[in-house]
């Protein structure tokens, strides 16, 4: 039962894979300097990855707004921003999904009267503006670095390409890591609260009730990214190709920084003991951001073509999809209360730990952490059948690459 | 990784000797050209191979480059202009080879008092494809300086059809001696070296743009 309380979160997860893989790999995939299987397989990896070592920065600052304190509530919440998303990205208006988890967890607030926390709010909203400028800013910086670095270093194109090429790759790693490690809390951050999973104790690590939680979530956008990005690569690939290869990989390199540095809490205690202060800890929007970046490219390259209409859908969207999924949130939370009795949240005491506050009724299931017991080990096991397969064809493809080739050749001669 | 950078290797290896290929065609063809005047048929024969084997080598370079580049899917953003880059400096090496040729088939009788307008001829054009090397070169190595190395290209065919114009004005004005067969195959023999720099003007043109595409 508990687990199909979960479903609208891994719907969620499912849909920013689609969505967001495009923004790590599309612009590799879409210029073919990068195959799809290969960036799929990569982003996967790296997306579970962050999400599951730096996933709980973002996570706990979406608990400040408003710690969902019902699974029956997180399912209702997660379902609404997961239907906004998906509603908006119907009538192709750019959509957050950050900007939907917010609305919704509002809406939640709204509906159990739960006050809003402001100051968690403005730090949330204050980000949405400053993703997409420090986006540029880096976006610029980075362009100015490699223009440098080519002209002086007088490598040859094919080099330089092959370079861009593993810089791609590596780069796409990073901004895998870097989604899943900002954008996991989208899409588990509502459960954490209402979830207390016993923890899983693997020897060499022990994975807590979050950690188990976001690791399903890693996985649900793994599958999005498996299943369905490579539709979306297609379109926004084929948008993004516009860019040069080394305008690409530096756009893609400073979405990872910006996605980055908004969920590292080891880079946001480091400015803190140096007196500076701290970075926010808070989900940011990979798409804006990569907005932000090209947009950024633009200005330095002087072009005067900027598309304002852009501009506008992204002002748009800040304001239309929080406030359609806030509502959406609070009428499903009305529904779900009233017409199928299911408990989904109440007023907050403060001072109480989240997990109790509904008195002690936060969802505790063996059963889950049983089932992620033998759901890593049968990951890795699946994992390590999948790269000796891909292996496996790849080698095959060569091979019939070269026996090609010797035979045209040997036809030639 | 290491089996893309051995191909990465060979590809600029095979793209350095395919540009070798042209820049030592259009030197044979220089001294296969004045071993005809000279009439000195053995050395010119010899030349005559020489560029057949270089015309040989470098269209099989062409095949092995495009095909390398299509099944590692090396430089997916310019491969287009790289092919028609290659296509088009293939096409200098074969007006090479196809202009010798023509003076071993058809042996044109180029009067004595024109070997000074031919070989000018000759020069001027070879100077512009040997210009267009380097810039070629370049456009891997140094995008930046494309456009400077390539106004030698436009200057050397300006002078190539300057002299040829002038050349053929001597044929079909004052040298009332020739039939007019005669005439126009000195007229063929002239536009066929004239060729050469056509062609690597129009190298010059397709560089010009892609110098421009990859350094904005």
């Amino acid at each position: 039962m508990i687990l199909l309380f979960l479903t609208s979160g891994l719907f969620l997860g499912w849909s920013l894979g689609a969505n967001d893989a495009s923004n790590v790999f599309g612009s590799a995939v879409g210029s073919k300097m990068v195959s799809f299987r290969k960036a799929a397989i990569i982003a996967s990896v790296f997306v579970i990855l962050g999400a599951v070592l730096q996933g709980t920065g973002a996570s706990d600052t979406l608990g400040k707004l408003g710690a969902v304190n019902a699974i029956g509530g997180s399912f209702t919440v997660a379902m609404a921003a997961a239907v906004t998303v998906y509603l908006m990205t119907k009538f192709a208006i750019p959509v957050s999904t950050t900007q939907a988890i917010v609305g919704a967890i509002i809406g939640w607030n709204l509906f159990t009267g739960n006050p809003t926390d402001s100051r968690t709010l403005l730090q949330i909203v204050s980000t949405w503006l400053t993703g997409p400028v420090i986006g540029a800013v880096f976006a610029v910086l980075l362009y100015m670095l490699l223009k440098a670095i080519k002209r002086n270093s007088n490598i040859h194109l094919v080099r330089f390409e092959s370079r861009i090429r593993t810089g791609l790759i590596l780069v796409g790693a990073f901004g895998a890591y870097s989604l899943g490690a900002n954008n996991i809390a989208n899409v588990m951050g509502v459960f954490v609260p209402a979830f207390n999973l016993q923890e899983i104790n693997l020897g060499i690590f022990t994975l807590s009730s979050s950690q188990q939680l976001f690791l399903l979530g890693g996985m649900a956008i793994a599958a999005g990214i498996l299943t369905y990005s490579n539709r979306v690569i297609e379109v926004v690939g084929s948008n993004i190709i516009e860019l040069s290869s080394e305008a690409a990989l530096v756009v893609v390199l400073s979405q990872a920084l910006v996605l980055f540095i908004f969920s590292s809490s080891t880079l946001s205690s480091l400015l803190v003991s140096i007196n500076l202060p701290p970075v926010p800890l808070v989900p940011v929007s990979s798409t804006q951001v990569i907005v932000g970046s090209v947009i950024g490219i633009g200005l330095y390259k002087g072009a005067r073509n900027i598309n304002f209409r852009v501009l506008g859908e992204i002002g748009i969207g800040w304001i239309a999809t929080p406030v359609f999924s806030g509502l959406l949130a609070f009428f499903s939370l009305f529904f779900v209360k009233n017409i199928f009795s299911i408990d989904v949240g109440r007023k907050t005491v403060p001072g109480m730990a989240p997990g109790f506050q509904n008195g002690g009724a936060a969802a505790v299931d063996p059963g889950i952490s049983g089932i992620m017991l033998y759901l890593l080990p049968g990951l890795l096991i699946a994992g390590s059948f999948g790269v000796l397969l891909y292996y496996f064809f790849e080698r095959k493809r060569r091979n019939e690459i070269k026996k090609s080739e010797e035979k045209f050749w040997k036809y030639i001669k | 990784m290491a089996l893309f950078t051995r191909t990465t290797k060979n590809l600029i290896l095979k793209i350095d000797e395919f540009f070798d290929n042209i820049d030592i065609g259009l030197l044979v063809f220089r001294e296969g050209v004045k071993a005809y005047l000279d009439n000195d048929m053995e050395s010119f024969n010899r030349h005559v191979q020489k560029v057949e084997a270089l015309e040989k080598s470098a269209d099989m370079l062409q095949r092995s480059i495009e095909n390398e580049m299509i099944t590692h899917s090396i430089l997916p953003q310019h491969r287009a202009e790289v092919t028609s880059l290659i296509d088009v400096l293939d096409e200098i090496i074969d007006s090479i080879k196809s202009t010798l040729n023509e003076f071993s088939i058809e042996m044109p009788d180029i009067p004595s008092s024109l070997n000074h307008n031919f070989i000018s001829i000759m020069e001027s054009s070879v100077c512009a494809g040997e210009e267009l090397i380097p810039a070629a070169r370049a456009y891997f190595k140094a995008p930046y300086t494309v456009r400077e190395k390539l106004l030698k290209v436009y200057y050397f065919e300006s002078e190539t059809d300057k002299i040829s114009r002038f050349t053929q004005r001597i044929v079909f004005q004052d040298m009332k001696e020739l039939d007019l067969a005669h005439k126009a195959h000195l007229r063929y023999i002239i536009h066929h070296i004239e060729n050469i720099s056509d062609t690597a003007q129009k190298a010059a043109d397709l560089l010009s743009a892609m110098a421009i595409k990859i350094v904005m």
